[in-house]
């Protein structure tokens, strides 16, 4: 089974967020894989375990700063090689441009199954997997808590308001992980020794138009009042208060 | 006028409370041509609050499939030349808004928080960011619930979908209910929320859930709790989890990490409790307990039972 992983490079979660004059200051962010597609990298080495296959990592973007380190890491979990699509100018805000390119170069592995998280960290579309589903002609699942082996067919959960809708889907498909989906293992020695030989391909690739919206102003939220500490005898006391605020402040009760 | 298609969705008898909402947003922004998709929902259908209500009733459309409903709707937007195609931000609108988009050509905003004719403000990082928009190109939305009040239900005309419905090879086998009865924490009007302050998951069933089910509120959790495998991830509230803004957001037990408050600060009141005066969770808090969860939830449990 061929599986392609797509990776997205998001904001480490530690960065601080800055507005200056409406434009959202990113010149001191450190990047790292964000987390939901780690839960896609270990669910495809798990496949690949089951019935051998090659699992590719595929990541678009910018040109100018490194994550090999990062990548590698994923290498060291058990994927077999990486491409990385570096593009001067990339911005993870536009899905439509980002799952043009990346659909291209997914095209061409001739994967089973694509993976990929449900969303990045950072902007919160949930929008390139079916994108990039949409691109590539294929179905997609998305927000999926579970996906099995079943012969040559695939059964996903899904995650829907107040329960999971189960799906089974022939391949090729396109799935994108929500969190229960795996837990990712801590690589051995060996294997993160062994990632360091593995195919790691750098690809410069061209902007391409896309149908995104462009963000043309950043703000922080309003900040909230907050710091009140309600004061009262005991823990009866407290509760009153409690109370009679949610009714007559909030009227929540 | 620009055309716009409302994709609704039933929920019982009747529309999602969401739906109707972004009913109302669609009014402000044309004609609005209101889409109901699946199986024996001809009748929930009528109460949508559009003008005109396309209604596409099949066996083949019982379960939402991302490459069949997306057909369904580029085929309404193309015979009523429509320019907007807003959803509810759902599982199922999120899921699919990206794909018609991509289908369509056309500009994609997911989860927005504000969207009328002077643009669309979304958020990133968890909502510690807001970036606002404003599209000129034909657009499709998804449009986070609570964000706007319901558009009321008339009747206006009535058609059915008579277009092509494509073959698909997802195959929906079931629905597995979890949690029956409880609340959906996005669309929650109270959320109650339980972090490691608890100190074991029998404490989550014993304390958390109860209070939840009497204040009629959903059950939320911090990362620190999902991590350690005491409560499945659908309960998250963060920024690696959902991100809600009810009207009030209880959080006990919760130390206030930033990013759980990404998650929660859209909240029009916060209330914690928590034993250390310290936490970061009083910084954002409207109503602060110091004390001792363990003695004040059972309190404020059976004075809530006997209001």
């Amino acid at each position: 089974m061929n599986i392609a992983v797509l990776i997205k490079m998001v904001p480490d979660t530690e960065s601080r967020l800055e507005i200056v004059d409406g434009s959202l200051k990113e010149d001191g962010f450190k990047y790292m894989v964000n987390p939901y597609d780690e839960f896609a990298v270990e669910q495809a080495v798990q496949f690949k375990e089951i019935v051998g296959g090659k699992v590719t990592l595929v990541s678009l973007f910018s040109d100018n700063t490194s994550i090999d380190t990062d990548l590698r890491k994923m290498l060291a979990i058990g994927a077999d090689e990486t491409i990385v699509l570096r593009q001067q100018g990339y911005r993870g805000d536009r899905p439509s441009a980002n799952a043009r390119i990346l659909s291209e170069t997914v095209k061409k592995l001739n994967a089973d199954v694509v993976i990929c998280g449900v969303q990045g960290i950072d902007y919160y579309q949930a929008a390139t997997g079916p994108m990039v589903a949409h691109f590539l002609g294929i179905p997609h699942v998305s927000g999926v808590t579970n996906l099995e082996l079943n012969g040559d067919k695939l059964t996903a959960s899904r995650q829907i308001e107040g329960g999971l809708q189960i799906i089974e889907t022939p391949t090729p498909i396109l799935i994108t992980a929500q969190k229960d989906m795996t837990k990712v293992r801590f690589p051995a020695l060996k294997d993160i020794m062994m990632s360091k030989r593995k195919p790691f391909d750098n690809r410069d690739v061209d902007t391409k138009e896309g149908s995104d919206v462009l963000t043309t102003e950043c703000s922080l939220p309003p900040a909230r009042g907050g710091g009140v500490i309600l004061e009262g005898d005991g823990p009866e006391g407290k509760v009153d208060k409690l109370i009679e605020k949610l009714k007559m402040e909030a009227k929540v009760l | 006028m620009t055309s716009v298609v409302l994709v609704g969705e039933v929920d019982g008898d009747g529309i999602k409370d969401v739906s109707q909402q972004v009913a109302g947003v669609a009014a402000g922004m044309g004609d609005v041509i209101g889409l109901i998709i699946g199986k024996d929902v001809s009748k929930a259908a009528m109460k949508l609050a559009a003008g005109k209500v396309v209604i596409a009733d099949d066996e083949a459309l019982e379960y939402y499939d991302p490459g069949r409903y997306a057909a369904i709707i580029s085929q309404v937007v193309a015979k009523n030349n429509a320019t907007k195609v807003l959803m509810g931000a759902t599982t199922m609108g999120k899921d699919l808004g990206p794909r018609v988009a991509a289908e369509l050509g056309w500009g994609y905003l997911g989860d927005c928080l504000e969207a009328n004719n002077e643009g669309f403000v979304r958020p990133n990082f968890a909502g510690k960011v807001l970036a606002k928009s404003k599209p000129d190109g034909p657009l499709v939305a998804s449009i986070r619930n609570n964000a706007y009040p319901a558009g009321e239900s008339w009747s206006g005309s009535v058609e059915n979908f008579t277009g092509d419905i494509p073959d698909s090879t997802l195959n929906t086998t079931s629905i597995e209910k979890i949690g029956a009865g409880t609340i959906e924490l996005t669309e929650a009007n109270i959320v109650v929320s339980g972090g490691r302050g608890l100190e074991n998951p029998e404490n989550y069933e014993k304390l958390i859930r109860p209070l939840a089910a009497t204040m009629r509120a959903a059950a939320g959790a911090s990362r620190a709790i999902v991590d350690a495998g005491w409560v499945p991830h659908s309960h998250q509230v963060g920024q690696t989890g959902k991100t809600v803004t009810p009207d009030l957001y209880l959080a006990i037990g919760i130390s206030g990490a930033i990013q759980h408050l990404g998650g929660m600060s859209g909240s029009k009141f916060i209330a914690a409790i928590n034993k250390d005066p310290e936490a970061p969770i009083f910084k954002v808090a409207d109503y602060g307990i110091v004390g001792d969860l363990f003695e004040i939830v059972p309190v404020l449990k059976t004075k809530l039972e006997n209001q």
